[in-house]
């Protein structure tokens, strides 16, 4: 009896669930995470092939499985229940490393939506602190990891010595600006990495120290509480300092437009699922300088192929609210400014890099900017090509503490994807994707 | 494909039942169990089907050529050609790209790194198939004549990814004929239930802290968070490795099949050599029947014979150096303890038990680390930090201390300290015989509580 009852209830279970989720109505959005939810995916020979299909299979599975939400708080209550917290100990969630989920995007600003997540996704996992709805990773990078990514930066400055100037202008973490005196122990943690970085740059390669710029301003929230990115006053900052290394009047923030954005809620609430953390949506204030731009972007439907896009996209909201700057990660933006001072340089960036990046517009008639994580040019030759003055390495901290990603921004030297020298004028119809948007005039 | 994901739970596995059970003809049983498996294994890496079809079907023929020829040297060269075409194929796929590295070392070659992934399962396969040929060789086995039979054993999804490492001789009766009832399904239920909860449970959440405490926070750990952290990988390892075990135990159970142990409490063990003749056994007894005895075994070079059993058991688990040392390492402590046998046989177990913890706990970190540089710095901060603990530790051990009661409870040999014949464990067994069904079906719903939104759960062996 036992032994049929058993085997009657694992059956009716695994036969039972894949039933509900085939007859239940399918909803296509998440309130809850902000974002569409995936949809059964084409299946051919290329999509099979490469796995991409199968993927496609469990995401599918995944976000229409039967009460879902149910689950999802169930597994909430089940983190919680593993342990007890100390009377006045803040709240820790432990995340794990996770896998990029395949979902079909539908707009631009969804698949940079994305890309943030799996950017989240690569850097992201271990004990995240939650303070007053805010989440901060606990951690602050180490000294010995910086000396792999000060190296290979001074790689670079050796083999542009006389022709590029190399900055470094890495972001600390959040966790640098805990409002709370006992974890005082991340400010200094951010600080000894990052100086670590500067101290041990090489061959001319240009030190930014953002982390002492931002530390004047401890007052002000300079990293989101639901996100990991910083907020565009953080990045402001990064540009101040790097302004001071470069030798460049960084433009005040008064002189500039200034715009609000309400109601973000990023990655990290994503990730934590806390309660608290749903409940604090970010407010974004974010400056845009008043500089005419144009942007095209390539990568995404080939190399030798680009669309049109703008520095900034005002329309993102929500979950997307990051994408607002240069409308989200890219393999490479090409953007060209009414600044006609003859400067040009290119950015090596993660998605920290994108709110940093918009404040170049005043100071270069033309800014490269590449992801290093999707980018497949040369990066030499496109220097070299264009008469590229400065080389800015504008990254958050995980980037530069993990030799994966350390890798990734040095092969950026040695790989041979396609490169287009002279793009900005489309000649034929089949080498560009005709999205047509006004350049981002501002004046 | 891995077992512990929605889609296996609850689309594969019902569906691979339904057609597995649709027909009392075993021979399109085991077509529909070849064809699920096929579907298994092809699920998120379709390319490599082609060489694991192609290592099925030439040791199949190979086995037939062999068993033909029988006592000559036609038999010799069979098996000879068949070890090293499977040898060589896995040292092509596995370890191309470190041969080519070190290689490269001494001087640049004139070809590009082999950039091949890892065909999943191709360390798991290939010992299958040498055993196989070689049992044939000596006789032990006859040889599997019905191709579609071989390839499923071969192809099993219950075992094709991460073992264990069947060997035909166990399975070559229910190849070809099965005894399937109740009682055994609701014996594979019970077995997968716990694997599952094992994995996802317990695995998975040691996973995370690893993540933190061996990664993310790795140059700023106190000499604490160092054991801590290599206490979690320690666990993890173990639940993720014996869970996959379980439930490939349970899922055969489900199809008719019986697969030896592949765990028997490991982390009670008294000695190093104790710890691995209860951990991955199906791989020890390969390297005991096919490395070992044929070296020399005990008569000859024992302690030569050790050490390359273990350097190699090193080297099957990745293509890295580290692996290699984290396997020297066992076989020099290996030959320590066969000097050391008085002095271990008059020492109290508790001693043995904690000796032997503290050995294996601390291999963790060699066989953790690819890397030599964060290799060195971590054992080092084990013992002599600087750094000061960090604030969120004692949160994290707050915050997990229900779970760590309980792995601790798992990781006890109840089995050893309540035999079978034990009165109190019959007394039990029967009490929990009423309330088994219902644990087991909280442990799937346990299970799929943390699957969900949560898709991607690899197992640590599949990659090795």
């Amino acid at each position: 009896m036992s032994r049929n009852l058993n085997s009657a209830f694992f059956l009716l279970v695994i036969f039972g669930m894949p039933l509900v989720l085939l007859i239940a109505k399918k909803e296509v959005f998440s309130v809850d995470e902000k974002r569409k939810l995936a949809t059964i995916p084409e299946f051919n020979y290329t999509t099979y092939l490469s796995g991409k299909w199968a993927k496609g299979v469990d995401d599918y599975i995944d976000d229409h499985f039967p009460f879902r939400n149910s689950f999802i708080q169930g597994a909430s209550v089940f983190h919680a229940s593993k342990g007890f917290m100390l009377e006045n100990a803040e709240k820790v969630v432990v995340i794990p490393k996770r896998a990029k989920k395949i979902a079909k995007a539908s707009t631009e600003e969804e698949a940079a939506a994305m890309k943030f997540l799996d950017d989240f996704e690569e850097e992201y996992s271990g004990s995240m602190l939650i303070i007053d709805g805010c989440v901060y990773p606990m951690g602050g990078g180490s000294p010995k990891m910086s000396k792999s990514f000060s190296k290979m930066v001074s790689e670079y400055a050796e083999e542009l010595k006389g022709e590029t100037r190399v900055f470094s202008a890495v972001a600390p973490l959040s966790s640098a600006f805990i409002p709370v005196e006992k974890y005082r122990k991340y400010n200094e943690q951010n600080q000894r990495t990052l100086a670590a970085i500067g101290s041990s740059l090489s061959n001319g390669a240009l030190f930014c120290d953002v982390f002492t710029e931002l530390n004047k301003h401890v007052d002000k929230k300079l990293y989101f509480g639901t996100d990991h990115h910083w907020k565009p006053i953080g990045a402001y900052y990064a540009y101040v300092a790097f302004c001071k290394t470069a030798g460049f009047a960084p433009v005040p923030l008064d002189k500039m437009d200034k715009k609000v954005k309400y109601n973000f809620v990023g990655t990290m609430y994503q990730h934590t699922r806390d309660p608290s953390v749903k409940a604090n949506p970010d407010t974004m204030e974010y400056w845009v300088p008043k500089v005419e731009t144009s942007a095209v972007r390539y990568g995404e439907y080939g190399f030798n192929k680009y669309t049109n896009t703008k520095v900034f996209h005002h329309g993102c909201s929500g979950g997307n609210t990051y994408s607002t700057f240069l409308g989200g990660d890219a393999p490479l933006i090409r953007i060209k400014t009414g600044v006609k001072n003859g400067k040009k340089a290119v950015v090596i960036k993660n998605s920290m890099g994108n709110a940093f990046s918009v404040f170049l517009v005043s100071h270069y008639q033309e800014i490269w900017v590449v992801d290093f994580r999707y980018s497949k040019q040369n990066l030499i030759e496109l220097i070299r090509a264009n008469n590229i003055n400065d080389m800015i390495f504008a990254v958050g901290m995980y980037a530069a503490m993990s030799n994966g990603t350390i890798n990734m921004m040095r092969n950026l030297a040695k790989q041979h994807g396609v490169y287009i020298p002279k793009p900005a004028s489309p000649t034929t119809n089949d080498s560009i994707i005709t999205i047509q948007e006004p350049a981002d005039t501002l004046n | 494909m891995v077992f512990s994901s929605l889609t296996f739970l609850y689309f594969f596995l019902p569906l691979s039942l339904i057609f597995h059970y649709a027909s009392r003809n075993n021979l399109y049983r085991n077509i529909a169990l070849t064809i699920f498996s096929l579907i298994f294994y092809a699920w998120a890496e379709p390319m490599w089907i082609y060489l694991m079809i192609f290592t099925a079907m030439f040791d199949y023929g190979m086995g037939i050529f062999i068993e033909n020829n029988r006592g000559s040297a036609k038999a010799k060269l069979g098996v000879t050609l068949s070890v090293i075409v499977n040898l060589s194929l896995l040292v092509a796929y596995k370890y191309g790209g470190f041969i080519y590295d070190n290689i490269s070392m001494i001087g640049p070659l004139p070809f590009d790194r082999p950039t091949n992934t890892l065909p999943v399962g191709i360390s798991f396969y290939t010992f299958m198939v040498i055993s196989y040929v070689v049992d044939v060789y000596r006789g032990d086995v006859k040889a599997q004549r019905n191709p579609i039979n071989f390839l499923m054993f071969i192809s099993l999804f219950q075992h094709l990814v991460a073992g264990p490492i069947v060997r035909y001789s166990q399975l070559s009766e229910q190849v070809n004929r099965r005894t399937i009832d109740w009682n055994r399904i609701s014996q594979g239920v019970t077995r997968f239930s716990i694997g599952l909860f094992k994995k996802v449970v317990i695995a998975n959440v040691a996973g995370a802290l690893v993540d933190k405490y061996m990664v993310t926070e790795l140059y700023n750990l106190s000499s604490y968070e160092g054991w801590f952290g290599i206490a979690m990988f320690s666990i993890q390892l173990y639940f993720d490795f014996s869970g996959y075990s379980d439930m490939a135990i349970g899922l055969a159970k489900l199809f008719g099949f019986d697969f030896d142990e592949n765990f028997k409490n490991p982390y009670a063990a008294i000695s190093v050599a104790d710890f691995y003749r209860r951990w991955h056994i199906s791989l020890g007894r390969f390297f005991r029947d096919y490395v070992y005895i044929p070296l020399g075994g005990n008569r000859k070079f024992q302690n030569r014979n050790i050490l390359i059993v273990w350097f190699l058991t090193g080297l099957w688990h990745g293509a890295s150096w580290n692996f290699a040392l984290w396997g020297t390492y066992f076989g020099v402590l290996m030959v320590i303890e066969k000097y050391s046998k008085k002095v271990l046989d008059r020492t109290p177990r508790f001693l043995k038990h904690s000796y032997t913890l503290v050995l294996i706990v601390f291999s963790r970190a060699i066989f953790y680390f690819v890397d030599f540089d964060q290799m060195t710095y971590f054992i080092g901060n084990l013992f002599v930090s600087d750094n000061p603990i960090n604030p969120g530790f004692l949160t994290d051990l707050t915050s997990h201390v229900y779970w760590l009661i309980l792995v601790l409870i798992l990781c006890i040999p109840w089995d050893e300290i309540y035999t079978a014949e034990s009165s109190t464990r019959l007394k039990w067994t029967a009490r929990y015989a009423y309330v088994q069904p219902a644990v087991n079906l909280a442990l799937i719903l346990l299970s799929t509580l943390l699957l969900v939104n949560s898709t991607f759960n690899p197992f640590l062996y599949t990659r090795f």
